[in-house]
């Protein structure tokens, strides 16, 4: 055990990167609450091994360790790496929900998924398709739909970098106080709303969508173009039932 | 699926929330530790004292304090990589020696930041008063420590992040002042010979005994970055690091510039010695009483981020006695702008301010008061890391995750600082330190009231030591299963 392990691997270590990832899927297989000692047993490596991946794993939120500090269960960047595109399905009856509001609404109607701090669009609309999903994806905090899991977050810091919120647009925030603010606001109203931030002369409203539990697990979104974010508001403001009628679908 | 799965049962918000979460880069935490211990300050002051009394032991001395130390480093990263705590060794401590041996080390913990406080409070006015020319008399010094401790009570309660920063550069200013002054003065041509009889005076064991002890007090408040466990970026990676790369870059910049000062010395009259920095008193004879300015501004800057820093980690874990009900809830508030444990640092500032200041006011002169109080806060560190360290073995069995090594460490740190502790103490009423040894043993007598009261009025409250910021639903993959039983069917 030397004190330098917290340094990470090197390329030039396949085994430790296996071992890593076999832990990894060991936790996955066992279920919330493995112990150390149990894992080390079922794959057949040192216990001292076993222990410092699992730190390594942890200290890099891949695992968590729970509050009793013996088990362990997967952690969120876990869960953002299985919803991975094309590995998400969308059942029919919510893709029957959703094609229901493109009846009703005259703008761009999508649903996205969230997996950990991760979107996937998983039914984006064919008539108006989003501009660039790759955006979407990676500027939470430009998007309502972006905005919407950052509100949900315990803490938006944990999710995307402070210092780290890039100008897309003249309107985009940037100040960390500014979007303290906006999400503030979203967890009060249940909505985002967004004019301008993502793409020059594009708007867009998000409502969430959550599991019985309570937990998010995607976002019902309106995009329109124009910078003006009042028609994609209005039409947010109708979607509240459907998002009902869509959490136990999903969660 | 019907079973609750351990993810079910976390608790919806983190029991020490309120505070600044993820906003710490690695950089700023390392400035949490290093402006605790205060490297410049320990440069110059710790190898002169040392070299009196151990001679050609001092280097040797030096080296071994800080394998000492990083030994502890080393046993508190085993609690770093598993918990973010905001109490520091207070919170390991209770995960292995449970809430009584938890309170008597959060007590000496606190007792250790508190009183190093005051010290660095006063060395930042001496140095500070000393350099504008005001002089040094108790009362100057009272009235720049109190204007001192109004700057650290603005960037404290604002917001972690300034105080870090302020102490990063505080100490990047230091350092690189401390270490020019010595470069300077090493290439400064001069003969002679000076203070060689002491400087290479004999090996003798009680003069290596007492360059590991001083030694060892230069690196107190390494650990103190293990109270930013909410406030750090990836804080099960970045406090670890930041506990062992503090005592491994103070300990080579402390055994620099002891080395460079064993040069100087050499050829330096012997009364210079005497005085509190030699090295100022050296530049100011060899005519560049410039660079012996700059050196008290160093040494400023350095017990001014020392302040900050040791009273930044005091409120935190006293934040965190708060919220377990140990003591007064109200500590455990956090400011809703600053999301700072202001109620803490306003509980803390006073005292750290106040007891100085009345102390020079009431005619104690400034030195004294100084060393005096960094003598209690070393007593209080040292029984701090003492329990930490003892907690490791005890903490990692019972989590099912011990090894020889940790064991080992554990132990070994444990019973080689209490030996340390006891000489420690049996030598100080001879080296003048006995009222501190004193006043230290007297500060431990609260500390057994407290747990005796809250053994026989509130075991409940005991229950809940220990608190760090366990994870939450959303720091969980959601959806998991629960752990099949063993031996049981899927």
């Amino acid at each position: 055990v030397t004190p330098g392990v917290d340094r990470g691997l090197t390329g030039r270590q396949p085994k430790a990167v296996q071992s890593a990832l076999a832990v990894l899927e060991e936790v996955a297989r066992a279920g919330a609450g493995v112990t150390a000692k149990e894992v080390a047993e079922e794959l057949g490596l040192p216990p001292a091994t076993t222990y410092r991946l699992l730190n390594l794993l942890v200290g890099e939120e891949f695992l968590v360790r729970l509050p009793d500090l013996h088990g362990f269960a997967l952690g969120r960047k876990a869960a953002s790496l299985a919803g991975g595109p094309g590995l998400l399905q969308v059942p029919t009856a919510v893709r029957e929900v959703v094609a229901e509001i493109r009846g009703r609404v005259r703008h761009g109607v999508h649903l996205v998924l969230v997996a950990g701090t991760t979107l996937h669009p998983a039914d984006t609309d064919p008539d108006h398709p989003l501009r660039s999903p790759e955006l979407l994806q990676r500027h939470l905090h430009a998007s309502a739909v972006g905005k919407v899991l950052l509100a949900d977050a315990p803490d938006w810091r944990d999710v995307v970098h402070p210092r780290r919120l890039q100008a897309l647009t003249a309107r985009t925030v940037t100040r960390g106080a500014d979007l303290e603010a906006e999400l503030r606001l979203v967890r009060a109203r249940g909505c985002a709303v967004q004019g301008g931030q993502l793409h020059e002369d594009v708007s867009c409203a998000a409502v969430p969508v959550r599991s019985p539990a309570g937990v998010l697990v995607g976002v019902l979104a309106v995009s329109a173009a124009g910078a003006d974010p009042g028609p994609c508001a209005a039409a947010a403001a109708t979607l509240g039932d459907p998002a009902v009628r869509l959490g136990p679908l999903l969660g | 699926m019907s079973e609750r799965t351990p993810v079910d049962l976390l608790p919806s918000r983190s029991p020490v929330a309120g505070l600044r979460r993820r906003g710490l880069t690695f950089a700023e935490v390392l400035a949490q530790s290093v402006s605790a211990l205060a490297p410049s300050a320990a440069m110059v002051t710790v190898p002169a004292i040392v070299l009196v009394q151990a001679g050609a032991a001092t280097l040797p001395g030096l080296v071994a304090a800080t394998v000492l130390v990083l030994l502890v480093g080393w046993c508190l990263t085993h609690f770093a990589r598993r918990m973010a705590a905001v109490g520091g060794t207070y919170s390991y401590t209770a995960k292995g020696l449970g809430p009584v041996g938890a309170l008597f080390g959060g007590w000496a913990l606190a007792v250790g930041y508190g009183a190093v406080s005051m010290s660095a409070l006063v060395g930042a006015a001496l140095y500070l008063a000393g350099l504008v020319g005001l002089g040094t008399s108790p009362p100057v010094v009272a009235a720049t420590a109190a204007v001192v401790g109004l700057a650290v009570v603005v960037t404290t309660v604002r917001g972690i992040q300034l105080s870090a920063r302020v102490a990063l550069a505080l100490e990047v200013l230091s350092v690189g002042l401390v270490a020019a002054v010595l470069v300077v003065l090493l290439l400064s041509p001069r003969g002679g010979t000076g203070a060689t009889a002491v400087v290479d005076a004999a090996v003798r064991p009680e003069g290596l005994a007492f360059a590991v002890v001083l030694g060892v007090t230069a690196f107190m408040g390494f650990e103190s970055a293990t109270t930013l466990g909410v406030e750090a970026r990836r804080p099960l990676v970045a406090v670890p690091r930041a506990v062992l790369w503090t005592p491994a870059v103070a300990g080579v910049l402390v055994v620099l510039a002891a080395a460079a000062q064993v040069v100087l010395l050499r050829r330096a009259p012997l009364d210079v010695l005497t005085g509190p920095v030699p090295v100022g008193e050296l530049a100011d004879r060899e005519g560049l009483a410039v660079l012996g300015r700059l050196l008290d501004a160093g040494i400023a800057a350095s017990f001014t981020a020392c302040v900050t820093g040791s009273t930044n980690a005091l409120s935190r874990v006293l934040f965190t006695m708060g919220r377990e009900g140990v003591l007064p809830r109200a500590l455990g508030r956090t400011h809703p702008a600053f999301d700072t444990p202001h109620v803490a640092l306003g509980v803390v500032l006073p005292a750290v301010v106040g007891v100085p200041v009345v102390a020079l006011l009431t005619g104690a002169r400034p030195r004294p008061v100084l060393t005096a109080t960094l003598t209690v806060s070393a007593f209080g560190y040292v029984v701090a890391y003492v329990l930490a360290c003892l907690a490791v073995p005890l903490f990692l069995r019972r989590i099912g995750e011990l090894t020889r090594g940790a064991l080992v460490a554990g132990t070994a740190a444990g019973v080689l600082w209490t030996l340390g502790l006891v000489a420690a103490l049996l030598a100080a009423p001879g080296r003048g330190a006995g009222a501190a040894s004193a006043a230290f043993l007297a500060s431990l007598v609260p500390a057994v009231a407290w747990v005796v009261l809250l053994r026989v009025r509130a075991p409940g409250r005991l229950a809940a030591v220990g608190l760090y910021d366990s994870p939450t639903p959303a720091s969980v993959a959601p959806g998991q299963r629960a752990r099949a039983r063993r031996g049981g069917g899927r």
